[in-house]
């Protein structure tokens, strides 16, 4: 009964993301299986959180799920109807078969771990909590929950789009249960994967290379098995999800003709504030690429109003968390100029502190050192405005990060760092692999005629071959 | 030929060859002893509040306990948790009573020591419905209450106390 109840759950959140993919592609680009399911995995996710909040100013108990069924079968309707093109399809060959399986592997060893794993401490404290005490409000968080001191350590002013995926299910389900929460985060490991694959070969026209980063995307521990990543219920790991999926659709959207890719890049820009607090800075970082690939590219002034939804977003949950009189947040100071001259002694100790958190092995393995390789290889193409935009969807959110904690209110503020900084550099780090993916194959892009496989044009071009007026008029 | 087969080509081949193998051979063991240093926890719906109570008290089951105790009493009333300063475990196990403590609104105060009697002194007793000790001893003047493992102490205010 629970596994027909979580297919029920899992399905709608598909179906009502399929919907909206095709309300997003109309029909003017194909998109590959795995793009479909992972966007609409994320789109649904998206949509069912956001329309649970909205929905629940208004409704609640049984009323509330109903109403949210029937905007997600409705978008699942219109999806029947204007389907996402398949590109034309090939056999793989026995490498990319070889790379397909280990995925395989380590996709049900990841929900192995995530079903031997307790959910973490804030998977537990400051999401789930807000899931379970909505299920058993009738699916709205209790407006006493936003103001009871003795519940600030649970963060009631953290959005909730991870909160409500974990509430849709417990809907379904018809009770509150921490072990079925846990499903959810594995299958966004499945969707990182999928898109790794999926945007490498859309960056490099091989389906290998997005198979061989897809299959590494494991052997980052920070990933897979430390505090904090994708199987302890935080929202870190989703959310560096979902900027990959926002920064590989704005690289797409650098091509002439690419305007679905960027309505899809602007859907998953707005929901990054909507998955955790931190993911407005990634909103700040990939809106200004945003804005610098409209201008390259000489588009209308109207794409400006595609930022709007995650304007939205941001301003409303503000808004509501004022209307609902929630206690402001501890961890920081208040962010000014006079507070950031008084503290600008911390920047030295950040930067070593971040420096360490790079060559801190146990968490990251290799991963940053080679980032670092990668940066040194794509040096030559900074001139590609796709590449920088690329690097700097990459790098600034790190800057940023560091002086964050300029403002942090902790007694040691190295404490602060020390309890965070790798979970902070996760959202990141599904970037830091398309950015490897261009490097590796850096060297074979100069043969023009690879930018083709399979019959199918790809996202590719060869960059280093053309001027960036060329490459974004 | 001389295009697929260039110093370059072999370097960057030799490179990223390299780095790969590299990265799983210090990926792997880190991975693989995470991977099985946990056995399979119960499937349970409160399987992870199950675990950390009995991590820092040795109870099992405790969460159903708790969340009975918490439903009997006046919703209306706060649930009042001490835990000890510096004392992770007692921390935890504050913040986890207060997750299962819902609907209740609770007030948790971190103390030095572990005789809270100034703070309880200062109490209206008729706005608490309960008062759970984290590693805390328990007042002598406070009746007993409902202990879980070691470590973890609930006390219902009836009527006839207040």
């Amino acid at each position: 009964m629970s596994a027909l109840a979580l297919l029920g759950a899992f399905g709608t959140l598909l179906v009502a993301g399929y919907g909206l993919l095709t309300l997003l592609v109309r029909q003017k680009i194909g998109l590959s299986l795995t793009e479909q399911i992972a966007f609409s995995w994320l789109l649904g996710t998206g949509a069912v959180s956001l329309l649970l909040w909205i929905f629940g100013l208004f409704v609640h108990g049984m009323l509330l799920p109903g109403l949210v069924s029937i905007v997600c079968l409705s978008l699942g309707f219109v999806g029947w109807r204007r389907t996402v093109p398949l590109p034309l399809r090939r056999t793989p060959n026995s490498f990319e078969i070889f790379l397909g399986i280990i995925i395989v592997i380590e996709i049900a060893i990841l929900f192995y771990l995530s079903f031997v794993h307790t959910l973490g401490w804030d998977g537990l404290l400051n999401w789930e909590i807000k899931a379970r005490y909505a299920f058993a409000n009738g699916g709205v968080l209790p407006a006493t929950y936003f103001s009871d001191s003795g519940r600030a350590f649970s963060h009631p002013e953290y959005p909730l789009a991870i909160p409500f995926t974990e509430l849709w299910l417990y809907l379904w389900l018809g009770e509150a249960n921490q072990f079925c929460a846990k499903t959810i985060f594995p299958i966004f490991y499945v969707v990182g994967t999928f898109l790794l694959v999926a945007l490498g070969k859309r960056l490099t026209g091989r389906t290998w290379i997005g198979l061989l980063m897809a299959a590494f995307l494991f052997f980052v521990p920070q990933i897979t098995v430390e505090v904090g990543s994708a199987i302890g219920g935080y929202a870190d790991f989703p959310l560096s999800v979902f900027y990959l999926a926002t920064i590989g659709c704005l690289f797409c959207a650098g091509e002439p003709k690419s305007d679905a890719f960027f309505r899809l890049y602007a859907a998953f820009l707005a929901l990054l504030p909507w998955v955790k607090r931190d993911g407005v800075i990634l909103w700040a970082v990939a809106a200004a690429c945003g804005v610098f690939v409209i201008l390259r590219t000489k588009r209308s002034p109207l794409f400006f109003l595609e930022f709007l939804p995650g304007l939205l977003i941001i301003c409303g949950w503000h808004f509501y968390l004022s209307s609902m009189h929630a206690l402001q947040p501890a961890d920081f100071l208040p962010v000014n100029l006079e507070t950031f001259g008084s503290h600008l002694y911390r920047i030295p100790p950040l930067l070593s502190a971040f420096l360490a958190e790079f060559y801190n092995h146990p968490t990251w393995s290799l991963f940053w050192f080679v980032v670092a390789i990668d940066l040194a290889y794509l040096l030559h193409r900074m001139g590609d405005p796709r590449v920088l935009v690329l690097l700097v969807a990459l790098i600034v959110p790190i800057f940023l990060y560091l002086l964050i904690y300029v403002f942090s209110s902790w007694p040691s503020y190295l404490d602060h760092v020390g309890l965070s900084i790798s979970r902070l550099l996760m959202h990141v780090a599904p970037v830091g692999f398309l950015v490897t993916t261009l490097a590796v194959s850096c060297r074979s892009e100069k043969n023009s005629a690879r930018v083709r496989e399979g019959g199918a044009v790809t996202c590719v071009t060869a960059g280093s071959e053309r001027t960036p007026v060329v490459e974004l008029a | 030929m001389t295009s697929h087969f260039s110093y370059g080509r072999i370097a960057h081949v030799m490179l990223w060859c390299g780095l790969a193998v590299a990265l799983l051979g210090v990926s792997i063991p880190k991975i693989y002893s995470g991977a099985t240093e946990h056995p399979l926890h119960s499937t349970g719906p409160l399987h992870t509040c199950d675990s950390y109570l009995k991590f820092a008290t040795g109870a099992s089951g405790a969460s159903k306990d708790l969340i009975s105790i918490f439903q009997s009493m006046n919703a209306s009333r706060r649930i009042i948790i001490f835990t000890r300063k510096d004392d992770a475990f007692s921390s935890g196990l504050g913040m986890t009573t207060a997750y299962l403590a819902s609907p209740h609104l609770v007030r948790l105060f971190e103390i030095n020591g572990t005789h809270p009697d100034k703070e309880l002194s200062k109490m209206n007793p008729d706005e608490v419905a309960a008062v759970v000790f984290c590693r805390i001893n328990r007042p002598t003047w406070l009746p007993a209450g409902k202990v879980f493992g070691s470590g973890l102490e609930v006390v219902s205010m009836p009527e006839k106390v207040r």
